[in-house]
C-alpha cells in the first residue's frame, strides 16, 4: 500500500511534453480567441448577408467559438478524449489534474480538486460582485438628481439589467459555489466530489459565460432590462445575443454542478453519515442543486427560443409571428422564482451552521429546519406567476397563485424560528460570523414582510413595477443572501487560509453595509411607495429626497465592501493564524489540518452522532 | 437564576410590547404620508390593505426582533476564549406548534382578506361603465374614447362612475399604470387586457409606463385629470376630432 | 494585525477603490455622448420670447456625429439632442425636414397637438395636422417634472418629397427643407425629453423603433428648460 502511494507521487510530476499539462486560464483565452474569429470569420461567410438575422447569425457563431475554444483551451476535454483514444488515466494522471504540487497554479488550471474549485468560485463571486458593484455605483450615481446628468438614458439601461444579471450570477455562486466545493464533501467524509471533472466543468464554464455576459457592455449593452421581456428583446442588438448564449451556458454549468453535489451526497457520504446526521448546510445545499435542476433549463429554453427569433427567424416570441412575449415571461419566472430560493437557501443553511457553533447549541429543530427547506423550495416551483399578476396573462389564476405565494410565509417564518431558537439561552460568541448573522436576522424581517405585501394581488396593482419592489429584493439580495454569504466566508476563511478574517476590518465593513443597506433600500421603499417606477434613468423632482438618501446609503456600502475587500486580501496573506479548528465545531471539515490534504482524510471517519451536541470536551478540543 | 431568566424573559416580552407598537404606529403614518393621493375606490382599498397587513406584520417583525435583541443583551458570551457549552436543547414541540400555528392564521387571514379585495376589485359594479381604449407605444400614452371621435396624449375620466380600461400597445410590452388609481395593467402588442376602476375623487393623476420599454422608458409619462360628469362631456365636445 | 495597522487597511481599500471607481466614472462621464447644448436665442424686440431651430436628416452625414456620419452614416437623425430654453417664454421653434416618410404608427401623430394656437406652419402655410401617410418625422415632447407644469407638443414634419438634392451639408446632400414653425410657451425648469415617434430607426422585427430610434442622440433628445 504504502510502495503504491510513494510510486504514485513520484509519478506525479509532469513527464515533460504533454501538451495537456501546459494548459491554464491563459491558453484557453488565446484558444477562446481564436476560435471566436473562426466562428466569426465561417460565419461572415456562411450566412447570407443579406438576411435580417445575419449580424445575429455571426454573432452568436463567434461566442460559440469562444465557448468551444475556452473549454478547450482550458483542458476540459483531455480526459474524454484520452479515454477515447483507448487511454484511461492512470492515477498518477488524476493526482496531476487535482492540481497536486502545482502551488497557486493550480487555481488557473482544469484543476478537479473540490478544493481548490470552491477557492475558483470565492473569486469568481468577488469579481462578478466587483462588476456588479461597479454597475450598481454608476446607476446610483445617475439617480442622484433628476435628470440624466452622469450617463445618459442608453448607457444607463445597457447597465441595469446587467447589473441585474451579473448580481444575480453572482449570488447563484455566492454560498453555494464556494462552501458547497470546498466544505461540503469534507463535512460528509467525502474524498472528494462524484465527478472532479465535472467539478471542474461547471466552474469553467461558468467563468466563460460570465465573461460573455460582462463582455455585452463593450457590444452597446443589455438595454432591455434584466428579465428580457420578448418584445423589447426584439428590439436590442448584439448584446441579446451575448446575453442569450451566456445563459444557456450559465445552466448548462448549474446544471452539472447540480447534478454533481446532489451525487456525492447520495453516494460519498462516509460510514455512519445517515441523513439525520448530515450537517444542516448539507442538506441546504442538496436541497438548493434539486430546485436548480428543476429551475434552470426553463431558463436554458427561454433563452435558446430567443437564438432561435434571433438566427432562423423563428416566431417564439413575436406577436406578428403568433408568438408571445408571455411565453418568454413565464419560462423566465419559472426559473426566476425558483432561483430566488437557488440563492437564499444555502445562505440560511449555513447561518444555521454558524449559529449552531457560535451559539455552542444544537440547531434548533433540525428536521423542521430541513422539511422547512424541503416545503420552500417546493412551493418555490408553483408561485411564479405572481411577477405576472399585473401582465394581464392569467387573471383567472391571480388567487390561485396568490395562495401559494403566501403560503411561504409559513415555511420562512420556520427558518427564523430555527435561527433565533438556536440562539436563544446559547453562550453566543460574537464573533464576525455572528455579528453579520445578526445584520441576516434584521433585514431578512425587512424584506420578507414586504414580500408580503407585494404577494397581494390587489397591493401588487400599485407596488408592481415601482421601486418597492427593487427595495425589496435588494433586502433580501444583499441585506439577506449577501450578508449571510459574508458571514459564510468569515466562518470557513480560517478553514480555507489557515488565517482569521481580520475581525476588527470585518466589523468595520459590517457597520458600514448595514447602515448602508438601511439608507440605501429604506429610502428606496419610500421612493417606491410614492409611485417611482423601477429603470428609470431620470424622474420626476417628487422622488428627488428619498434618491439622494439612496445614493449616499449605496457610497456606504461600497465603502464597507472595500473595507471587506482590504480584509480578505490582508488576512490571507498576513492574518491571524487560526489552527485547524478556530470555531471548536464538531463537523468534520474542522476535524481535518489546514489546509486540508489532497484527499482530505488518511482514514476516513466514521460517525457516531450528529455534529451538533456540544460538551466541555469540544470547548478544549 | 430561576427569577432572573424570568425576570429577563419579562423584558422580552416589554421589548416585543413596544416594538409592536412602534411598528402599528409606522403602519398607520407611513403609507398615508408617502402613498399618492389616492382618487379611486381601488386606490383605497390599496391603502387599507397596507395599512392592514402592516400591522399584522408589526408584531411578527418586533417578536424575532425582540428575540433577537433578548440574546443580544442576556445570552452573549462575555469571556474570553470559547464560550463553554449551552443547554443542549434540540426541540420544543409546544413553542414549534404554536409558532406554526400563529404563523398558519395569520397568513390565512392575510389570504382571506387579499382574495376578497380581490373579488371586490375584480368586480363589476357597473352595467354601463365608460370604455376608455388605452394604447402604449415607445413613448407616449394615447387615450381615445369610443363613439366619439376623441384622441387625446391626456386622460381626462369622470368622478364616480365606473372606467374600463382596453389597454394595448403598438410595439414593445408597456406597463399602463395609474398611480394614483392603485391599478395597473400591461399593454401587449396584439391583445387587449382591461382593467376597472371608479375615480371618486376631483383632481389631476399621473399616468406612467411601468414596465421597461426601451431607451425613453423614463420619460413614458401623462397626465389625467379627474372632472365632474358636465365638465367630462364639454372636454370631450371640445376636441378636435383626430384620426 | 494591531487596530492602527486594521484602520490603515480600511483607509487604502476604500480611497484606492473609491478613487478608481470616481476615475473610472469620470472617464464614463465625459466619454458619453452629450451633444453640445443648442441655446434658444432670445428676442431682442419681445420679451420672453426665443428662437431656435432644428434639423431631421434621412442619414447621419451631416456630421453631428461626426465626420462622414460617425459609427453610423445611414441613420436618421436630428440635428441636436440637447436644447436650452429659458424658462417662461415662449419658443419659436423651426424645424428643417430634410428626408421622406410615410405612415405614423398611431395616426394621431399625423396631428398637431400641444403648440400655441394647435396649429404649425409647413412652408408658411397653417396647418393642423398632415393628410396619412403624409409624415416623414415628428416632434414630440412630453413629460411630468413634478413642477406642476407638465407640457405636451406634438408636430408631425411632413414627408420631403425634393427629388433633386441641391443641399449639401457635411458629405450628404438633401433635397429642399420642407420648413415646419411652431412655437410653445414653457413653465418653470425642468428637463423634458423630445422624440420621433414615425418608425424610422428600422429593426429586426419591423417595427421601426430599433436601431437609430434606441440610441440616445439620433431621433430623441432633450429639452432643458432653465
Amino acid at each position: 500500500m504504502t510502495t503504491t502511494l510513494e510510486h504514485a507521487t513520484t509519478m506525479a510530476q509532469p513527464k515533460g511534453g504533454g501538451l495537456a499539462r501546459h494548459q491554464n486560464f491563459a491558453t484557453a483565452i488565446v484558444a477562446g480567441v481564436v476560435l471566436a474569429w473562426v466562428g466569426w470569420f465561417l460565419g461572415r461567410h456562411l450566412f447570407w448577408n443579406g438576411s435580417d438575422n445575419w449580424s445575429d447569425q455571426v454573432t452568436i457563431l463567434t461566442l460559440l467559438g469562444w465557448m468551444l475554444g475556452f473549454w478547450i483551451g482550458i483542458g476540459a476535454f483531455n480526459a474524454p478524449f484520452q479515454w477515447l483514444l483507448g487511454r484511461d488515466n492512470t492515477r498518477a494522471d488524476n493526482l496531476y489534474y487535482a492540481g497536486d504540487k502545482q502551488g497557486r497554479m493550480r487555481y488557473w488550471k482544469f484543476t478537479t480538486d473540490h478544493k481548490v474549485v470552491g477557492v475558483q468560485y470565492i473569486i469568481v463571486t468577488m469579481g462578478l460582485l466587483a462588476v456588479g458593484g461597479i454597475l450598481a455605483m454608476a446607476i446610483r450615481t445617475e439617480l442622484i438628481t433628476p435628470g440624466t446628468h452622469f450617463v445618459n438614458q442608453q448607457v444607463y439601461n445597457s447597465f441595469i439589467a446587467i447589473h441585474g444579471m451579473v448580481m444575480i450570477l453572482a449570488l447563484i455562486v455566492a454560498v453555494a459555489g464556494p462552501w458547497g466545493n470546498f466544505v461540503m464533501p469534507i463535512m460528509i467524509g467525502a474524498r472528494d466530489m462524484a465527478f472532479p471533472r465535472l467539478n471542474a466543468l461547471s466552474l469553467w464554464t461558468l467563468v466563460s459565460a460570465a465573461t460573455v455576459l460582462v463582455g455585452t457592455l463593450a457590444v452597446g449593452g443589455l438595454p432591455v432590462g434584466w428579465v428580457v421581456l420578448g418584445t423589447i428583446a426584439n428590439q436590442a442588438g448584439p448584446g441579446m445575443d451575448f446575453f442569450a448564449v451566456a445563459i444557456v451556458i450559465f445552466t448548462v454549468s448549474t446544471t452539472v454542478a447540480s447534478v454533481n453535489l446532489i451525487t456525492t451526497v447520495i453516494t460519498m457520504r462516509t460510514r455512519g453519515m445517515t441523513l439525520d446526521r448530515l450537517p444542516i448546510f448539507v442538506w441546504g445545499t442538496i436541497i438548493t442543486a434539486a430546485l436548480a435542476l428543476y429551475a434552470f433549463p426553463f431558463f436554458f429554453v427561454a433563452e435558446a427560443n430567443q437564438i432561435f427569433d434571433r438566427t432562423a427567424s423563428t416566431s417564439f416570441y413575436v406577436a406578428a409571428g403568433g408568438g408571445t412575449s408571455w411565453l418568454q415571461a413565464n419560462l423566465f419566472w419559472l426559473m426566476g422564482h425558483p432561483e430566488v430560493y437557488v440563492i437564499l437557501i444555502p445562505a440560511v443553511a449555513a447561518l444555521f451552521e454558524i449559529s449552531s457553533t457560535m451559539a455552542r447549541k444544537p440547531v434548533f429543530s433540525y428536521r423542521t429546519a430541513v422539511g422547512a427547506m424541503v416545503v420552500l423550495a417546493g412551493l418555490s416551483a408553483v408561485v411564479w406567476a405572481h411577477h405576472m399578476f399585473t401582465a394581464g396573462w392569467a387573471p383567472s389564476l391571480s388567487g390561485p397563485f396568490m395562495v401559494t405565494t403566501e403560503l411561504i410565509s409559513i415555511p420562512t417564518g420556520i427558518f427564523f424560528l430555527v435561527l433565533v431558537g438556536t440562539l436563544w439561552r446559547g453562550n453566543v460568541w460574537m464573533k464576525l460570523p455572528t455579528v453579520w448573522m445578526f445584520g441576516f436576522i434584521f433585514n431578512f424581517i425587512v424584506g420578507g414582510v414586504t414580500g408580503i405585501y407585494l404577494s397581494d394581488v390587489p397591493l401588487d396593482e400599485q407596488l408592481h413595477g415601482t421601486m418597492f419592489v427593487t427595495a425589496h429584493f435588494h433586502y433580501i439580495f444583499v441585506g439577506s443572501v449577501l450578508f449571510g454569504a459574508i458571514a459564510a466566508l468569515a466562518y470557513w476563511f480560517p478553514k480555507v487560509s489557515g488565517r482569521y478574517l481580520n475581525e476588527f476590518l470585518g466589523r468595520l465593513s459590517f457597520w458600514l453595509v448595514f447602515s448602508g443597506v438601511q439608507l440605501t433600500f429604506g429610502a428606496m421603499f419610500l421612493s417606491g411607495l410614492k409611485g417611482m417606477p423601477r429603470r428609470d434613468a431620470s424622474y420626476s423632482f417628487a422622488f428627488e429626497h428619498t434618491n439622494f438618501i439612496s445614493t449616499i446609503g449605496a457610497y456606504m456600502i461600497m465603502s464597507g465592501m472595500l473595507v471587506l475587500l482590504g480584509a480578505v486580501i490582508t488576512s490571507w496573506r498576513s492574518g491571524e493564524p487560526s489552527g485547524p479548528n478556530p470555531w471548536r465545531a464538531n463537523t468534520l471539515e474542522w476535524q481535518v489540518p489546514t489546509p486540508p490534504p489532497l484527499e482530505n482524510f488518511d482514514v476516513l471517519p466514521v460517525i457516531t452522532e450528529d455534529p451538533y451536541h456540544f460538551d466541555e470536551t469540544t470547548v478544549n478540543a | 437564576m430561576e427569577t432572573s431568566a424570568k425576570k429577563s424573559l419579562r423584558s422580552f416580552y416589554w421589548t416585543w410590547v413596544i416594538l409592536t407598537a412602534v411598528g402599528v404606529g409606522l403602519s398607520l403614518w407611513l403609507p398615508r404620508r408617502y402613498m399618492p393621493a389616492a382618487m379611486s375606490n381601488d386606490a383605497h382599498l390599496t391603502m387599507t390593505t397596507m395599512i392592514l397587513f402592516s400591522i399584522c406584520a408589526a408584531p411578527v417583525a418586533s417578536g424575532v426582533y425582540a428575540g433577537a435583541l433578548h440574546v443580544l443583551r442576556h445570552h452573549r458570551y462575555r469571556g474570553d476564549g470559547v464560550p463553554p457549552p449551552a443547554p443542549q436543547i434540540r426541540e420544543s414541540t409546544k413553542l414549534l406548534t404554536s409558532w406554526i400555528t400563529a404563523s398558519a392564521i395569520l397568513t390565512v387571514f392575510v389570504l382571506v382578506w387579499g382574495l376578497g379585495a380581490l373579488a371586490a376589485e375584480n368586480g363589476s359594479s357597473s352595467s354601463n361603465p365608460l370604455v376608455v381604449n388605452v394604447t402604449g407605444q415607445q413613448w407616449v400614452w394615447t387615450f381615445s374614447y369610443p363613439g366619439t371621435h376623441v384622441v387625446s396624449d391626456e386622460l381626462y375620466l369622470p368622478e364616480n362612475r365606473e372606467v374600463e380600461f382596453r389597454v394595448t400597445s403598438l410595439d414593445v410590452t408597456h406597463g399602463f399604470w395609474l398611480v394614483n388609481m392603485g391599478v395597473q395593467v400591461d399593454a401587449n402588442p396584439d391583445v387587449i387586457t382591461t382593467i376597472h376602476t371608479t375615480p371618486d375623487k376631483l383632481g389631476v393623476f399621473e399616468v406612467r409606463c411601468e414596465q421597461f420599454c426601451g431607451l425613453n422608458h423614463a420619460f413614458m409619462d401623462a397626465v389625467g385629470y379627474v372632472v365632474t360628469p358636465q365638465k367630462f362631456s364639454s372636454w370631450l365636445s371640445a376636441q378636435p376630432a383626430r384620426a | 494585525m494591531d487596530r492602527s495597522k486594521s484602520l490603515g487597511v480600511a483607509l487604502v481599500s476604500v480611497l484606492l477603490g473609491g478613487g478608481a471607481l470616481a476615475l473610472g466614472g469620470f472617464v464614463l462621464a465625459s466619454n458619453t455622448p452629450h451633444q453640445k447644448a443648442l441655446q434658444c436665442i432670445e428676442s431682442s424686440t419681445h420679451s420672453h420670447t426665443c428662437s431656435v431651430t432644428l434639423s431631421t436628416f434621412p442619414d447621419s452625414l451631416e456630421g453631428v456625429h461626426g465626420a462622414n456620419g460617425g459609427p453610423h452614416p445611414d441613420w436618421v437623425t436630428y440635428s441636436n439632442d440637447n436644447v436650452v430654453v429659458p424658462a417662461n417664454t415662449t419658443v419659436n421653434m423651426t424645424i428643417d425636414q430634410y428626408d421622406t416618410g410615410g405612415n405614423v404608427n398611431n395616426p394621431f401623430f399625423d396631428s398637431v397637438v400641444g403648440t400655441n394656437g394647435g396649429t404649425a406652419a409647413v412652408n408658411g402655410k397653417v396647418v393642423t395636422h398632415v393628410a396619412l401617410g403624409d409624415t416623414g418625422h415628428t416632434f414630440t415632447l412630453r413629460g411630468i417634472p413634478g413642477n406642476g407644469k407638465t407640457l405636451f407638443v406634438s408636430v408631425p414634419l411632413p414627408y420631403n418629397f425634393g427629388t433633386k438634392f441641391p443641399v449639401r451639408l457635411g458629405t450628404g446632400t438633401y433635397p429642399k427643407p420642407v420648413v415646419v414653425k411652431f412655437s410653445f410657451t414653457t413653465g418653470g425648469p425642468a428637463v423634458y425629453e423630445f422624440n420621433c415617434e414615425f418608425p424610422c430607426g428600422g429593426s429586426r422585427e419591423g417595427n421601426g423603433f430599433g436601431e437609430a430610434m434606441q440610441a440616445f442622440g439620433y431621433m430623441s433628445g432633450t429639452i432643458t428648460v432653465k
